[in-house]
């Protein structure tokens, strides 16, 4: 055990991060909802100018333009599906965070951003395998942000990287959550909370933020949506989307069987549709500079 | 100045350009394999990322090194155009890095192993096998091979740099 840090200072940092935008917000609280349609969301994207711009722009981009330009909102929205529109409210809102460099997991600019992405594809797809119904919209949301913590520790990290990782080589420490536990008093995950608290998000992003490499300590009917969220973090480190020294450093949850249904061909394909779908939202980012991946 | 070549998931890349270095990032539980060419001078990688292209149900596009099955024969076509006999892969050194593990008792998110085992098959069909390998552990890999030396170095964040 080193020298821990105290949460306030931790807290603190939370509250010096930007609240996110109303229409975020509103798009958070809407994955939320069962009795949404793609109208609800179009209205919500309308009110936001910046954010409009930035659906036509992408939907437009060499990537995903299928024919004809599209300069409505309502096409732009549906041509693009929900959980893509609440992915480009969120990375304009959290921003900053999503492009940490990470410097305390000895990442780099833009792995948080990519290691999220992965896990949201990831999610929404292992989401069609859940034992009772999980929504999809809901698990890529929750996997775009499960992480966002540790955006807020990894500047309190810097420097104990290597004593981390001899920690659990030898066994000290069985995992990276823990090793963060024991080096500063808390983990990624209580701090997401703590920042999903503060952003005033629904209680399954709370839950998924909180409790996605403990799932069995969620509340039992969160639990099959924690769990598709854990397992697509898992899914995006063993991609290669990792955030770092982290990276394969944590544990899987043995007791997934209970609320998922997978087996290796199943894992095989989730895996494969990933990357294809990762590859082109990436693409049709980058085709705009718009420099997130 | 140095040229440097990074294979994506499901990428490859072959050269014997002496100033190229040949890169992939991040491997999880994907397998690198590296080739090299001592007569030819020749270096190659690619980046598997599953055992069997069964699963992508003959639409594996343009990444055929996405799979062991397909990836280690694309390599080989890419080094065999590389100034030497097409198929002769006498003298070829093979090298395998990644395949970490996730520690899954229901045996279904054991990919890492099971590529490592695929690849190896794929190897021995061929009359080939690894000279060395740095495989499995709980553990992300960046892996970089200079053509010029054909030395495969190994980096992982808080660790120090190794060699195989």
């Amino acid at each position: 055990m080193t020298d821990k840090i105290d949460r306030n200072e931790i807290l603190a940092a939370v509250r010096g991060v930007p609240l996110i935008s109303t229409s975020a917000a509103r798009l958070l609280e809407l994955a939320n909802r069962d009795d949404h349609n793609l109208l609800d969301i179009v209205n919500i994207v309308r009110c936001d100018a910046a954010l409009t711009a930035r659906i036509l722009t992408a939907v437009n981009s060499a990537t995903l333009r299928r024919g004809k330009e599209i300069s409505s909102i309502d096409r732009a929205v549906a041509v693009m599906g929900e959980e893509m529109v609440t992915g480009f409210a969120m990375s304009d809102a959290a921003g900053l965070l999503f492009q940490s460099d990470l410097e305390g997991y000895a990442a780099n600019r833009g792995d948080l951003w990519r290691h999220d992405l992965r896990t949201a594809i990831a999610a929404k797809k292992i989401a069609a395998h859940a034992r009772s119904e999980v929504n999809a919209e809901l698990a890529f949301t929750g996997g775009l942000l499960h992480d966002l913590g540790k955006a807020i520790i990894s500047d309190f990290l810097k420097g104990r990287i290597s004593g981390i990782v001899n920690n659990i080589e030898t066994g000290k420490y069985p995992d990276y959550p823990s090793a963060e536990r024991e080096e500063l008093g808390v983990d990624h995950c209580d701090i997401g909370l703590e920042l999903a608290t503060y952003w005033g998000l629904p209680e399954p992003l709370r839950q998924v933020i909180r409790y996605h490499h403990h799932p069995l300590e969620a509340a039992p009917r969160f639990r099959p949506l924690v769990f598709v969220v854990h397992l697509g973090d898992i899914v995006a480190m063993m991609s290669g989307s990792g955030t770092g020294a982290d990276a394969m450093r944590c544990n899987i949850a043995p007791a997934y069987t209970d609320y998922i249904t997978l087996d290796k061909d199943d894992l095989a394909r989730i895996i494969f549709a990933v990357e294809t779908e990762f590859n082109t939202i990436t693409s049709s980012l980058s085709d705009k500079g718009e420099g997130s991946t | 100045m140095n040229n440097i070549k990074v294979v994506g998931v499901g990428g490859l890349a072959a050269s014997n350009q002496a100033d190229d270095i040949i890169k992939t990032f991040a491997l999880g539980s994907c397998v690198a394999v590296i080739m090299l060419h001592p007569g030819a001078r020749a270096v190659g990688m690619v980046h598997i990322a599953l055992p069997d292209s069964a699963v992508a149900r003959g639409n594996i596009g343009d990444r055929p090194g996405y799979f062991a099955d397909t990836g280690i024969p694309a390599l080989l076509k890419q080094m065999a155009a590389l100034n030497w006999g097409v198929n002769d892969n006498r003298g070829m050194i093979v090298k395998l890095v990644g395949g970490a593990k996730v520690m899954d008792p229901n045996n279904v998110f054991t990919i890492g192993k099971r590529n490592i085992l695929a690849v190896k098959k794929v190897l021995w069909s061929l009359g080939m096998g690894p000279r060395a390998e740095d495989v499995g552990g709980a553990i992300s890999r960046t892996v970089t091979v200079p053509v010029a030396t054909g030395q495969v170095h190994i980096s992982s964040p808080g660790k120090e740099d190794w060699r195989i």
